[in-house]
């Protein structure tokens, strides 16, 4: 690469910091038991080998899993409420099956190294068009630019053909929505990635993530309260 | 759906979801997801590659150019599809500015082209526009994989530039912007199948 002007990345580097901050997020809760408990995915492949799937891998995946699970959540719930007439309401009902698919691939592939859906509440702007639109605009740009980041620290190739013919996906989502929105749906020559810390600040700045998982263990009935 | 019925069965509707979703699914179970992928997915990735896959995807880029180039001077597009040429064409000359710039004196000559008829009017800028862009899409993904990380870092920042344009001009079209959960991944032969039987490479 060396005769090369593409921009360099120290690929171990990236890869030790996602892991570092995989690490965090996990301590925190949000990745669960991820990394401890991928002794089957990560059983796969020769350590170093491009059939590797590594601890990296699984939390990209979980962390692709946890945007798709939002989208999904988002374009099912307008759906559901049927405020949204038209194309726009067309649209939803094709990207939300689009995501609802990306949803059960990844959860298909994570097993029970699967994150656990959290609760979310949309504030009311999947019953606005100006509002859906907006906001879906938001989501489909925000997921290209995390896949985009993500995709060149992805070891097993299989995972990264899998990531890469969802990113164009997801591109072909937030140009669709934009021109439904009326704004330009290629703005630049060149898309950014976004890191994985950026992303997940600006989704928590939306508090469209109401809570934790509801729980699916069987809860005691509720007590007598008089 | 029946909006979209004009969709002319993509080679790609139904098999990516299938191929792409599968194969993820089949990770965990260790299926031969290897065998999934395009042909020289499995070669080494190093320097040498990437120029070679940089070279190929010069001359999409230099086709797709000169597209809209001759499109523009033609003068037969108006409104939204002459605000999409004019736009596009100055991605895609960015993108082959990047790539030349890029590839510096490793990069091939590019051939002549000849649209023929294809800029004639505003239904065959359309149709030839959405194929390109698709094809685009797809060589893009399938290289993705042969690429070296760094190499991939670049690529990645035009593909989804690329897959912008194919929704819009369908949208334009009045066709479904998006029709697969995944987009295909096209080998360099397949690609160049579907460029060749265009016509547009003269030399």
């Amino acid at each position: 690469m060396t005769e090369l002007t593409l921009e360099e990345i120290d690929v171990d580097g990236a890869i030790r910091e996602a892991e570092d901050r995989v690490a965090q997020l996990t301590r925190r809760g949000l990745l669960g038991a991820v990394v401890a408990s991928g002794a089957g995915l990560l059983a796969l492949g020769r350590p170093g080998t491009a059939r590797a799937v590594t601890k990296n891998d699984v939390a990209i995946l979980n962390y692709a899993l946890s945007l798709e699970e939002l989208q999904s959540a988002f374009y099912t719930e307008a759906e559901r409420l049927r405020k949204l007439e038209g194309k726009a309401r067309q649209a939803a009902r094709r990207v939300g099956s689009v995501e609802r698919a990306h949803v059960a691939a990844f959860r298909k592939a994570l097993g029970r190294n699967a994150i656990r859906r959290p609760r979310y509440n949309f504030g009311g702007v999947t019953e606005d068009e100006r509002r859906f639109l907006k906001t879906a605009v938001a989501f489909e740009d925000l997921a290209v630019a995390a896949y985009k980041a993500q995709a060149p620290r992805i070891n097993n190739r299989g995972l990264l053909a899998v990531a890469v013919s969802i990113h164009s996906v997801e591109a072909r989502h937030a140009a669709w929505m934009r021109y439904l929105f009326g704004i330009r749906p290629a703005a630049e020559p060149f898309d950014s990635g976004i890191e994985m810390s950026e992303i997940l600040r600006i989704v928590r700045s939306t508090r469209f993530i109401a809570g934790p998982p509801a729980r699916t263990t069987r809860r005691s009935r509720p007590r007598f309260t008089g | 759906m029946s909006e979209f019925a004009q969709d002319p069965g993509e080679e790609t509707r139904g098999n990516a979801l299938r191929r792409g979703l599968v194969a993820l699914g089949g990770v965990l179970g260790g299926s031969a997801l290897l065998g999934w992928l395009p042909e020289g997915a499995r070669s080494a990735r190093g320097a040498a590659q990437d120029v070679r896959i940089l070279n190929f995807v010069h001359l999409l880029e230099s086709l797709e150019d000169a597209f809209y180039r001759e499109a523009l001077k033609r003068g037969k597009l108006r409104g939204d599809m002459r605000d999409f040429a004019r736009i596009v064409g100055r991605h895609e000359s960015a993108h082959v500015a990047f790539l030349k710039g890029t590839l510096g004196k490793k990069a091939r000559k590019i051939p002549s082209f000849d649209f023929g008829d294809a800029t004639g009017s505003r239904h065959r800028f359309a149709t030839t526009a959405i194929m390109l862009e698709d094809t685009g899409v797809y060589a893009y993904n399938g290289q993705a994989t042969s690429l070296t990380p760094g190499a991939l870092r670049a690529a990645a920042r035009i593909v989804s530039v690329e897959a912008r344009h194919a929704a819009w001009i369908r949208a334009l079209a009045g066709r479904s912007p998006a029709v697969d959960a995944t987009d295909a991944l096209l080998t360099e032969a397949q690609v160049m199948k579907r460029i060749r039987k265009t016509g547009f490479i003269k030399s």
